[in-house]
């Protein structure tokens, strides 16, 4: 499920220089001075933009059509503060038509009307037709991971400020360091790729069930043989050589975005979903599940890889047919609403949990898309490109 | 109605709220008040969306619902008000809102939402403020929580209903405007008012399809609700599951399915009704439908997800009620035997059913057989199938109740013969686990389903002797299987983790007798098992628990004293007089600290199913010792149980004096305290009938003898009760036995024998030891005399003041008795008689220094021979006649003294060894009579050779004592006497007959290096006294 959007090359950096690593720690140092100031800005700002925000209640959106998975994930962006807290600060587009076809402005206006009008849902009219005209087609079963980062493409293309632009990664990104080793030689090749989503299988190679999140966890960063039809070209060696690849993780953004690959495509054309049971963790603490090779970054970095469950994207019924909707946890309040299409309604973690999956259930919900919102964000965070710099 | 009930309910806090609400709103309380019920059933949310024509049919609707009140109101003077208010509020309305109703009803919409909000709130407060503790169990929690999400579920289902509703008013409406307006054809198109028409219908049809949404929408989420209260409920029957699986080990724990019916039914009629719903949805497509119609492209999904979740919700909803079991008084079920009857019940807790159609449920005994060779397969031999009966009143659910089942074991034609030979199979018959699944045709509003649901997994066997190891089985799978169908378990057995099978073991006992194990039984039974201390990692094996042993496994030995709990002791158990479990070591830790005579009662770790009492003595000098009863098994329970045991229990002493030791019920509770409930009715004779026969019971008593470490204890004894004798005695010797202590045994010689034998007499002759010997010792032979002359200075002054006492009444006796040593001296007379017995000499040999006694001791030894034999015969005979002649008759009675005196004989050979040789482990119940407190016997065995040089050298030797033996006992005597004189009533009955057994067994082994009486031990041995065979053999 296409990675290829979110996939950005950078130029690998094979040796980290001493210096560097001092310059970071220096530059730190430095950020924990401005952190009280910036701190204050950050409430500054909430106070000017959140105001509605922080009373919004939980507002529906009308089904148009196959509009709920659209709808699900609008209600995740729009529930998300530090999303709006960007969303809020976009230059308006001058001209009428600019502003009928620009995605961000379309979901503040959809924004302020939620959380201006009492009633219980609106309708997403505007919005939906302005991704049509990008090529979101309506009144189509999408698939809630793909449409996801065509929105954020669209939203962060569209955005004209670039220190917008620039949040918005640090927000969204996760850097992951590819290592590539031939067997042969000790040649190795490193890759930085930037994702949106970590998508995470649920069966394993030899299709066992992963038990628990954190199995997939591991499971994805565990080091993988290429060999047989997968043998890369060694430039050393001249030749086809068998490889080691190894994934470590080097930056978790504020908001991480897990995809579960519940879609499972076999050799025919036919998809099928895997409904089984795979519980996840409310918190999940990243450097518990990993162990020390498997990541790429500093204590300070690694510390703050401490995570709560802030929303999931469900899924019902089969691959062909089926329905989204989306549980997510008020940030201003700390409740769970779910949020089906125009009815939302408050929730419990019970009802949250029961979208764990189960095995002889194939109709009903199961987690999807799961976001995690860091407990303890680093103000600033080291933003994606100071990490990527350090490299 | 509901809502503005509940809003009525809240406190003052909330209330004002509601006033503030209302105050600033257009629509006056009054209409609120007085059109409640209309108001909150009608959709005004629905109504509030702009294009709906719904809100003006419910404006109006209200006015004319309103302007009925008005009719309907009384002349009354509040109704004054009233009517006066409502007419305005109606006359208000009509102008504010005619033109909008839409406003109208969005503010109606508004405003109910805004009361819910407070609603929910004051109930929040109220409930914070009414349930003080926080504490409340989270299973009282979770019970809250589903019983909440059942209402909601519920209240949510209305709603959508109502949105149905709404629905199909807007299809109809569209549907005839459809009809009507839409007339396809070029001609009309350019017509504006047909163009405006076609708006309209577009409008309508825009509208309709919203609704349709958000009917769509509303069910989704009302799937995902049940979805939730569906889990909540799988783990609660989850929970329940494993309640019935621990109660079927015996665990108290409440196994009521009540709850869990009327949540299952009530999720399940919610279930139901939402799939009507969603058919009338179909039906609602069927006559109108569009380009991307989301009823076409959801409801199958809908359907399928409520399919899914109804399916599932009913076969979790089959569940067996009661597990198969057999009537057995140990209320063990899962365990069956061939040929006899057993039941079983399973209920479906989804009471929906259909009347018309009958359910028809079977039973199948192992379905699925596990392929394990040899594995038995059977037969149900009674009807398989039944049919789902429903009771008239809706408490009592859907339930099929097998009933008289019966198995048989199928024949292998193979084989030839049903039984399985050893190795035919690998696993025993009864580590063999069976099923017996139920089948159930399902069947409710065009559901057809079938549903299923096994037993536990349960033991066949053929034999009873197989039952407890059959048990042991269900214990271990129970407690152990997370798979209830997991008929391997045996193959492997896991080991049980000990803090798991210590709980189990300890419902075991508390199923039996209400009382479970405490720590210290379990820690006792945990180094039995694990020979260490447990720790919480500690496991324990299935062989250990069940077959490893001895001569019996440990599960054995302890389903041996569950049955003899069960069977005798449960009282006594229940009530924790019995500490059980406790090892010798921790026993004698427990009895060292106590009083002489502190005993405690135990299951005997070397006797399956037998529980004996250890009690504790100090002798004056040394370390304690302990004495332990051969145990009792359920055979002597079935003739005596154990509290009358107890409080007829005694031991031949040294000195004569047979006696109780069981003085204190550890830790200090006085016998009679603690087992006086128990103590079965004596039986209250008439007097003015007489009786046929003397009454009799039967009682125990050990002796000691010197050649064997345990004493032996024989119960047998036919004591006679006779109410006229007893009453009689005092009669006919009233002035005597004024005179002191010593009377009431100076007069029972008649009952010498009665003496030996019962309790009370017993304790009679241990307080005052002098004077049975003074009345017999007139007529006796030097045997008695040369016995009893020690005694007197030895029981202390107290006791011979009493013999004092006593001498008035007979003379002769006096002088004997206060001439001890002289009747010493008449001894040679009796070394006459001594020659008689051939084995004698040695006897003489055998006492150190002193001929003289030892002479007189054999000869009596002898006499008692013939005065035992003589005593048995009068037994039975013995009446009140005779009792009367007794006191004439010495000779007779001297004979039966004498028949005593052999045990004390014996007894004194036995104390001096012990004495001599003191050994701190030795077993012997040396047992001191109350009236001679903490006296060791022993002593007064030695001063019963005055003369001898040896002894005393020996005596002063052992210490300080020996030496002041009189002044020492003084001070304990003394205070011991009253006690003794408290219970000679309730012992006398006692006096009037009896014949003693006494033990071939002596608690005390040969000692090598006992120097001092190098022979003694092995004269006792070899020495036959044939009184003593004579009635062993005679009661038996």
């Amino acid at each position: 499920m296409g990675q290829n959007s979110g996939h950005q090359e950078r130029g690998k950096k094979p040796e980290l220089a001493l210096s560097e690593t001092m310059e970071a720690e220096a530059e730190v140092q430095s950020n924990k001075d401005e952190a009280k100031e910036l701190k204050a800005k950050e409430r500054r700002l909430t106070s000017v933009f959140g105001v509605a925000d922080l009373k919004n209640g939980a507002i529906g959106l009308y089904n148009l059509g196959q509009s709920c998975c659209l709808n699900s994930l609008l209600q995740v962006f729009l529930m998300n503060l530090h999303f709006t807290g960007i969303l809020r600060r976009i230059t308006v587009p001058p001209c009428a038509a600019q502003r009928s076809s620009n995605v961000p402005y379309q979901m503040l206006l959809l924004l302020e009307e939620m959380q201006r009008g009492k009633r219980k849902a609106v309708r997403p009219t505007e919005l939906a037709c302005c991704l049509s005209a990008h090529r979101v087609e309506l009144f189509v079963q999408h698939d809630a991971a793909q449409l996801f980062l065509r929105l954020w493409n669209l939203i962060k293309k569209q955005m004209k400020k670039l220190e917008l632009v620039e949040e918005l990664s640090d927000l969204y990104t996760i850097c992951i360091q590819e290592h590539l080793a031939c067997q042969n030689c000790s040649f190795e090749i490193k890759n930085n790729s930037c994702m949106l989503t970590l998508p995470l299988p649920v069966l394993d190679s030899n299709s066992h069930r992963l038990k628990t999140l954190e199995d997939c966890l591991q499971y994805f960063f565990h080091p993988e043989e290429l060999t047989g039809q997968n043998m890369c070209f060694c430039q050393q060696c001249g030749m086809k050589t068998p490889f080691l690849k190894r994934m470590k993780l080097v930056y978790l953004p504020q908001t991480l975005t897990i995809h579960l690959k519940r879609f499972c495509f076999e050799k025919s054309s036919y998809t099928h979903k895997l409904s089984h049971y795979l519980p996840f963790p409310r918190d999940l603490d990243f450097s518990g599940v990993l162990t020390e090779n498997q990541c790429q970054a500093d204590d300070k970095e690694k510390a703050t890889w401490q995570y709560g469950l802030f929303a999931v994207v469900a899924h019902s019924g089969s691959a062909s047919c089926g329905h989204y909707c989306a549980y997510i946890q008020s940030l201003t309040e700390c409740k769970w609403y779910c949020f089906n299409d125009s009815q939302v309604c408050q929730v419990s973690w019970d009802d949250v949990k029961c979208t764990y999956g189960h095995s002889n259930l194939h109709w009903g919900e199961t987690a999807y898309l799961l976001i995690y919102m860091k407990k303890h964000p680093q103000q600033p965070y080291p933003g994606l490109s100071e990490c990527l710099g350090k490299l | 109605m509901a809502q503005w009930q509940e809003v009525q309910g809240l406190a003052n806090a909330y209330l004002e709220q509601v006033h503030q609400l209302y105050a600033g709103s257009e629509l006056p309380m009054a209409v609120r008040q007085c059109l409640a019920a209309w108001i909150e059933d009608q959709n005004w949310r629905q109504a509030a969306e702009p294009l709906s024509s719904h809100a003006r049919m419910l404006f109006h609707s209200l006015l004319v619902l309103l302007s009925e009140q008005l009719g309907s109101l009384g002349s009354t003077h509040e109704d004054f008000m009233l009517k006066h208010n409502l007419r305005k509020a109606h006359r208000d309305l009509q102008a504010e809102f005619e033109e909008n109703p839409e406003k109208f009803a969005n503010l109606v919409a508004n405003l109910l939402q805004e009361e819910q909000r407070i609603l929910r709130l004051g109930q929040a407060g109220g409930q914070g403020g009414s349930s003080p503790a926080p504490t409340a169990p989270p299973e009282r929690g979770r019970e809250q929580q589903i019983q909440r999400r059942l209402a909601e579920f519920h209240t949510a289902l209305q709603e959508a209903e109502r949105a149905f509703r709404h629905l199909e008013d807007l299809q109809d409406a569209f549907d005839f405007c459809y009809k009507v307006h839409y007339q396809p054809g070029q001609d009309r198109i350019r017509d504006p008012q047909y163009a405006r028409q076609l708006q309209a219908l577009q409008a309508k049809l825009q509208n309709l399809d919203q609704q349709r949404r958000e009917v769509l929408a509303q069910m989704q989420q009302l799937l995902g609700r049940s979805e939730t209260l569906r889990e909540l409920l799988q783990q609660e029957l989850g929970d329940w599951r494993e309640r019935q699986q621990r109660s079927c080990l015996g665990a108290p724990v409440d196994t009521n399915l009540r709850p869990l019916e009327t949540w299952f039914t009530g999720l399940g009629q919610g279930l139901f009704q939402l799939r009507q719903l969603l058919r009338a949805l179909s039906d609602l497509r069927q006559k109108v439908t569009y380009e991307r119609d989301p009823l076409a492209a959801e409801t199958p999904l809908l359907e399928q997800r409520l399919q899914e979740q109804l399916t599932h919700l009913l076969k979790s909803a089959f569940v067996v009620e009661q597990q198969p079991s057999t009537p057995n008084p140990l209320k063990r079920p899962l365990v069956l035997r061939t040929g006899s009857k057993f039941s079983a019940r399973a209920r479906l807790l989804v009471r929906l059913h259909d009347r018309n159609h009958r359910m028809e449920a079977t039973i199948h005994i192992d379905r699925d057989p596990p392929t394990v060779k040899g594995f038995r397969r059977f037969n149900i031999l009674t009807s398989s199938s039944k049919t789902l009966l429903a009771g008239d009143s809706p408490q009592e659910g859907l339930v099929c109740d097998f009933q008289y089942l019966t198995l048989k074991e199928q024949k292998d034609s193979r084989s030839g013969k049903g039984s399985k030979g050893a190795g035919e199979s690998p696993l025993v018959v009864t580590e063999e686990l069976h099923l017996i699944t139920f089948t159930l045709a399902y069947a409710y509003c065009g559901l057809e389903l079938e549903l299923k649901t096994s037993t536990l997994p349960f033991v066949i066997i053929s034999n009873n002797n197989q039952f407890s190891s059959a048990w042991a089985s269900i214990l271990w799978f129970n407690m152990l299987s997370s798979d209830p169908k997991d008929q391997h378990i045996f193959s492997a057995p896991p080991p049980a983790p000990w803090p798991h099978l210590a709980e189990v073991l300890s419902w075991q006992f508390e199923s039996v007798a209400e009382r479970g194990l405490s720590q210290n039984h379990l820690l006792m039974l945990a180094e039995k098992l694990l020979d260490s201390k447990p720790s919480p990692g500690s496991t324990v094996a299935w062989h250990k628990f069940s077959k490893d042993g001895t001569s019996f496994s440990f599960w054995a030995w302890l389903d041996g004293i569950l049955g003899l709990l069960q069977e005798h002791l449960k009282q006594l158990w229940k009530d924790g007089l019995i500490l059980g479990f406790v090892s010798r070591k921790q026993e004698r830790k427990l009895l060292k600290s106590k009083r002489t005579g502190t005993f405690l009662i135990r299951f005997s770790e070397s006797v399956l199913g037998g529980v004996t009492c250890t009690w504790v003595e100090h002798p004056e000098s040394g370390s304690p010792t302990f004495h332990s009863v051969d145990p009792y098994t359920a055979v002597e329970l079935a003739s005596l149980a154990l509290p009358d045991i107890i409080h007829d229990y005694h031991i031949m002493m040294e000195e004569n004096v047979p006696e109780n030791p069981l003085q204190f019920l550890y830790p200090d509770t006085p016998r009679d305290k603690a087992f006086g409930p128990y103590y079965s009715q004596r039986q209250e004779g008439n007097l003015t009938e007489p009786e046929k026969y003397l009454r009799r019971r039967l009682i125990c008593v050990s002796s000691r003898q010197a050649n064997k470490s345990w004493q032996t204890e024989e119960e047998l004894v036919a004591a006679t009760e006779n109410l006229e004798t007893l009453q009689l005695q005092p009669g006919g010797q009233g002035t005597q036995w004024d005179g002191g202590l010593a009377l009431p045994q100076s007069q029972s010689p008649g009952t010498p024998q009665g003496v030996a034998v019962s309790p009370g007499t017993l304790q009679v002759v241990a307080t005052s030891p002098g004077v049975l010997q003074p009345g017999a010792l007139g007529t006796l032979q030097s045997g008695s005399q040369c016995l009893e002359p020690p005694q007197p200075p030895q029981v202390g002054s107290e006791v011979s003041e009493v013999v004092v006492q006593v001498v008035p009444n007979i003379q002769d006796t006096v002088q004997v008795a206060l001439r001890a040593v002289g009747t010493i001296q008449v001894l040679p007379g009796g070394v006459g008689m001594l020659q008689v017995g051939p084995g004698d000499l040695g006897t003489l040999q055998v006492l150190p220094g002193d001929q003289g006694t030892v002479a007189v001791d054999t000869g009596m030894l002898q006499q008692v021979g013939a005065g035992n034999t003589e005593m048995l015969h009068q037994v039975g005979a013995v009446d009140t006649g005779m009792l009367q002649k007794v006191g004439t008759g010495n000779t007779e009675m001297l004979q039966q003294g004498g028949a005593v005196d052999t045990g004390m004989l014996q007894q004194v050979g036995a104390g001096n060894t012990e004495m001599l040789q003191p050994r701190p482990g030795a077993v012997e119940p040396l047992q001191v009579p109350e009236g001679q407190g903490l006296l060791p016997p022993e002593l007064r065995d030695l001063e019963l050779l005055p003369r001898s040089q040896d002894i005393q050298e020996l005596l002063q030797s052992l210490g300080p004592g020996s030496g002041t033996l009189e002044t020492l006992e003084v001070p304990e005597l003394m205070p011991n006497l009253p006690e003794s004189l408290d219970e000679r009533p309730q012992l006398e009955p006692g006096l009037a007959g009896a014949a003693v057994l006494l033990g071939h067994r002596d608690p005390f082994l040969p000692q090598p290096e006992d120097l001092a009486l190098p022979t003694v031990n092995s004269l006792f041995a070899s020495t036959d006294f044939p009184p003593l065979h004579i009635d062993a053999s005679d009661f038996q």
